[in-house]
């Protein structure tokens, strides 16, 4: 796999995975994801999708360009738009037919999964990133839908099924983008290297280039996620709970990039230290490349 | 109970907030689909309660809350956000809104919110 395909990939699943969580809110219960693939040149996003589908086009208006393609065979919106509703999903649709308000359910679907995706990504990337409004349509053919698929260089997509009918994410992905991701990812293939930076061919590295590099290093203690209610209602004085425990090992991040864990302890000089456990030599490495230190 | 327009861009989700809003009592004066009009239909039918999308066409729900306020400062706004819209949400709060739902959402949850916006 090269670089630039795992930034693709480490991309595509942070999206799959936020629209599958919202996924499954909408249509609960019924919702199986598929693995995500980075697409080939010349590959079809209507591939294993029912036509005519729905077509649901999403594009990012800030922080990053690009966008998405929501891709939804007609059964799926039908029965999307059932489930929010709310409503039982019948064992046959019969003869229901797509109108104004399935569309609107699956352009609404996608805006609110996307938003979520964007989040994700804007983690990924330390900067926020915005989605615009859905342009939502009912494609009868992959040569017409094929008018709404920008032609980016990369994308990756995932396919999910909505009570066992079909649908597929394609996520648009212009090389800029791939190299904010590589490079925020630490990825080696995101910058480029000369021949003293090189790894060897055995894949040694000479560590002699790092020294005199700083670095900075944090350690988390845990997260949370609070609802923004009460993240809002915060006042000094308030205790918020944390995910680890008191004798979990904490993680140790470079630039935005976990790389060793390790267990907390107070020196001698009553100040916090971290007793390494675990390490990840080439994310440190990655970090020092993509900050530009060497 | 309350009058309330209802501003959201997707007709389907201004569909889900009337049942729900309607179920629970309340009377759904109007609808607009983008932050444009919402400022029209609020001058016209003068609400008690608005709910606002966030992401919307012509004019977003954040620019549309200024519009109202400035209007009306006593209006009583309720962001519909989605996910990860986080930090618009906590904006809109500070320029002046009542409260704020993230989509997707129950009826329940949007009745508490005009519930809250008018106590």
């Amino acid at each position: 796999m090269t670089g630039a395909n795992g930034a693709l990939l480490e991309l595509g699943e942070s999206t799959a995975t936020a629209v599958a969580g919202v996924l499954e809110q909408l249509a609960s219960g019924g919702v199986e994801r598929g693995a995500v693939a980075v697409a080939g040149k010349d590959s079809d996003p209507f591939a294993g999708v029912a036509l005519p589908a729905v077509a649901a086009a999403v594009s990012y208006v800030h922080g990053v360009t690009g966008g998405n393609l929501f891709v939804v065979s007609v059964p799926a919106a039908l029965r999307l738009a059932l489930a929010m509703m709310g409503q039982e999903q019948p064992a046959e649709l019969g003869d229901a037919e797509l109108g104004e308000l399935e569309l609107s359910a699956v352009s609404e679907a996608a805006n609110q999964m996307l938003a979520a995706a964007a989040a994700a990504t804007s983690t990924v990337l330390g900067e926020s990133v915005e989605i615009g409004v859905p342009q939502t349509r009912l494609v009868a053919s992959a040569a017409e839908g094929r008018e709404l698929y920008d032609n980016t260089p990369h994308a990756t997509h995932v396919s999910f099924s909505i009570f066992g009918e079909s649908c597929r994410l394609v996520q648009l992905v212009p090389n800029a983008f791939v190299v904010r991701m590589s490079r925020a990812l630490g990825d080696k293939a995101g910058v480029i290297l000369d021949d003293s930076t090189r790894p060897s061919q055995s894949g040694s590295f000479d560590a002699n280039v790092l020294r005199g590099v700083s670095l900075r290093v944090w350690a988390e203690l845990g997260r949370a996620v609070p609802p923004i209610g009460r993240t809002v209602g915060l006042q000094p004085g308030s205790v918020l709970e944390l995910d680890k425990g008191v004798d979990d090992p904490v993680d140790l991040y470079v630039n935005g990039r976990r790389f060793a864990t390790g267990l907390l302890l107070v020196v001698d000089d009553g100040e916090w230290a971290v007793q390494i456990e675990s390490i990840e030599p080439a994310a440190i490495l990655g970090s020092a490349l993509t900050e530009g230190a060497i | 109970m309350a009058r309330v327009l209802v501003v959201d861009d997707a007709a389907f989700m201004r569909k889900m907030v009337s049942d729900a809003l309607a179920g629970g009592g309340h009377e759904i004066v109007g609808e607009a689909s983008n932050g444009v009009e919402a400022l029209d239909r609020f001058q016209e039918l003068r609400p008690d309660v608005t709910t606002l999308d966030i992401t919307m066409p012509e004019k977003d729900g954040l620019a549309a809350l200024k519009d109202i306020l400035a209007f009306d400062p006593a209006a009583r706004i309720i962001m519909c956000s989605a996910l990860g819209q986080e930090a618009k949400v906590l904006e809109a709060i500070k320029g002046g809104a009542k409260d704020f739902v993230v989509k997707p959402f129950q009826g329940d949850r949007v009745l508490d919110a005009v519930a809250k916006a008018l106590a």
